[in-house]
């Protein structure tokens, strides 16, 4: 009680392991060369002058976050608490997106094979999987297969489907730990049966966790999301149940893919690798999304990269356009 | 008892002395947190200080830089390949959208650096409105619309402007989706169930364009206002767009800009393989 500061401190975590600082494939030989344009530059941590670091701040189990959308995620509250430096909770985004672009040009960096990149790119999805639950971020869907993409090579889509699978049964038991829920969005019919019937148990067994929803767009078009609604849509004017008259935004919104979440709006959009585009991903969604495009590729992309675009999302002004999207 | 009285002021002095110096050692730890209070304050407050001159001098940097651009001393934004850029849109944030000649001047300079597709969005369709006070001031410019939909038609002297607004994004897939459902049902009582052959991707594309949806995918879009989205620009047509926040259209520079469609010609797109 002699320590009564006059301004905060960050708080010191005791209870739980501190949030790892190292990027989620530190372990991997870092570059010969500095001239390569895709090394992570470091970067001074962006100070705003109104901001100041976090106390603990107790809340309520039933608190709910920005926009009166409540918490879901798996972290304890205590956990749920203690936000780094910078972050506050009322601007917290419910729903991020994330684009994960780079894993083959961070294993062409490194003379690794392909592979590589993408088993770094399943580490890095790990560690915002497990920042998400900590922050309590509601929702996080993740780039992980276009449609585009069944262009590659055969072994490479072969290895890709290995590994999502693979991905998924190590994962299993971490995600009823964590109390995450899996969905996965996109074209499945074009996914291997057996892949198939591991997506459709996973869903079913972790249907009714109510931490963070972790939703993997495999084989997924923005563009087929939206015929496939109006197709649904269809289906359901031939048989009765919605008049033609009554066909509108809200309907179309009603039947996308991302109806599977109660907050399927991104409050932000994360791509790596410095590409400035969205890739045919959540078209109809993302109208009013806040878009950050990072040049770290997505293997790099950790703690810090995810914090840097967390804060500044809280720091722009966010302007709806007089639409409310949740 | 003549001892045990003799030794009670003794031991009251003791207790006394001893508070005394626990009450000076609480004032001096109290003294010693209000001056580590100070300190760490000071340098939260230089550590701020340092970061805004850090900014500070980036910003200087960004202006000078685009300074450089526009007056053609950086060798490499002198000729800008624009074979890659087919189709340029303009997002425009609807409150700024009202600065009609600022709007004018960023078309003034697309149309210097030789740019000859603009698409120009606003959500409210501000500039929609201002369409015609925009055409008057400039020279060479005609409307997508007017200039039918073989943008071949279209000479190199002329910049071809499309103005578009909400109402052109959802809303317009949406009426498209209503065409293919009327199409779904009239087919389906001829010959049964076709939804697979109706909802399909091209069918949507030609669907958009049979109720006017006739404008190319944007290459690149630029957007000026505070937030760093697209504000509902037509969801159907930006697939494969590179988007660009380029900050409040009051702020906007004309070495920016250039330096904006320069970055877009560098890029190299797999589109997914």
């Amino acid at each position: 009680m002699f320590v009564s500061l006059q301004f905060r401190l960050p708080p010191t975590v005791t209870s739980t392991p501190p949030l790892k600082l190292l990027p989620p494939n530190a372990h991997v030989p870092s570059l010969s060369s500095m001239s390569v344009r895709h090394v992570r530059r470091l970067r001074l941590p962006r100070l705003s002058l109104r901001a100041t670091p976090q106390l603990v701040v107790v809340e309520d189990d039933e608190e709910r976050g920005a926009n009166g959308r409540p918490h879901r995620d798996g972290a304890s509250t205590e956990e749920r608490n203690l936000l780094p430096p910078g972050l506050r909770r009322e601007t917290m985004p419910v729903h991020v997106a994330v684009i994960m672009d780079g894993n083959r040009r961070w294993a062409q960096i490194r003379g690794l094979p392909a592979s590589s990149g993408y088993e770094a790119g399943v580490r890095s999805l790990r560690s915002v999987v497990e920042l998400c639950c900590k922050l309590g971020i509601s929702v996080l869907t993740v780039f992980a297969f276009s449609t585009e993409n069944w262009c590659r090579p055969k072994v490479e889509i072969e290895f890709l489907m290995d590994l999502f699978g693979r991905a998924v049964r190590e994962d299993l038991e971490s995600f009823l730990r964590e109390n995450i829920r899996i969905s996965v969005i996109g074209n499945t019919s074009k996914l291997p049966n057996s892949l198939q019937q591991l997506i459709a148990n996973v869903e079913e067994t972790t249907k009714k966790n109510f931490g963070l929803q972790l939703i993997v767009a495999v084989s997924y078009s923005g563009q087929y999301d939206i015929v496939q609604a109006c197709q649904r849509i269809a289906m359901k004017v031939k048989d009765g149940v919605v008049a033609l008259d009554d066909v509108n935004e809200s309907l179309i919104e009603r039947e996308l893919e991302t109806n599977c979440t109660q907050f399927p709006y991104p409050d932000l959009l994360i791509r790596t690798s410095g590409e400035l585009r969205i890739s045919n991903f959540l078209l109809w969604q993302l109208a009013y999304t806040e878009l950050f495009f990072s040049k770290s590729l997505w293997p790099d992309f950790g703690e810090i990269e995810f914090l840097e675009a967390l804060q500044d999302f809280q720091r722009r002004q966010r302007r709806y356009c007089g639409r409310s999207l949740n | 008892m003549k001892c045990s009285l003799e030794r009670k002021p003794s031991h009251s002095k003791d207790k006394w002395s001893l508070g005394m110096k626990c009450r000076g050692l609480t004032v001096a730890l109290l003294k010693l947190v209000q001056i580590g209070n100070l300190v760490l304050l000071l340098l939260w407050h230089i550590l701020h200080f340092i970061v805004s001159i850090f900014y500070f001098v980036l910003g200087i940097a960004r202006v000078a830089e685009s300074y450089f651009i526009s007056s053609g001393f950086l060798k490499k934004y002198k000729s800008l390949n624009l074979g890659k850029l087919r189709c340029l849109a303009i997002v425009i944030e609807s409150e700024e959208a009202y600065q009609t000649l600022q709007v004018i001047e960023l078309l003034q300079w697309l149309g210097a650096i030789g740019v000859k597709s603009v698409c120009l969005y606003d959500k409210e369709g501000v500039m929609k409105k201002s369409k015609q006070a925009i055409l008057g001031k400039l020279n060479n410019a005609v409307i997508f619309e007017e200039s039918g939909e073989n943008d071949k038609l279209v000479d190199h002297n002329h910049m071809m402007l499309e103005f578009a607004s909400f109402s052109d994004g959802k809303e317009a897939v949406t009426k498209a989706a209503n065409l293919l459902f009327m199409k779904y049902l009239k087919l389906n009582k001829l010959a049964g169930d076709q939804e697979g052959q109706i909802f399909t991707e091209p069918h949507m594309a030609e669907a958009l364009k049979a109720i006017g949806c006739k404008g190319a995918d944007p290459d690149l879009l630029l957007v000026y206002g505070p937030a760093r989205c697209h504000l509902g620009f037509a969801v159907w047509r930006i697939r494969y767009t590179e988007i660009v926040h380029m900050g409040p259209l009051k702020s906007m520079r004309y070495g920016s800009l250039i330096k904006a469609i320069y970055k877009f010609t560098m890029v190299r797109q797999n589109y997914g393989k």
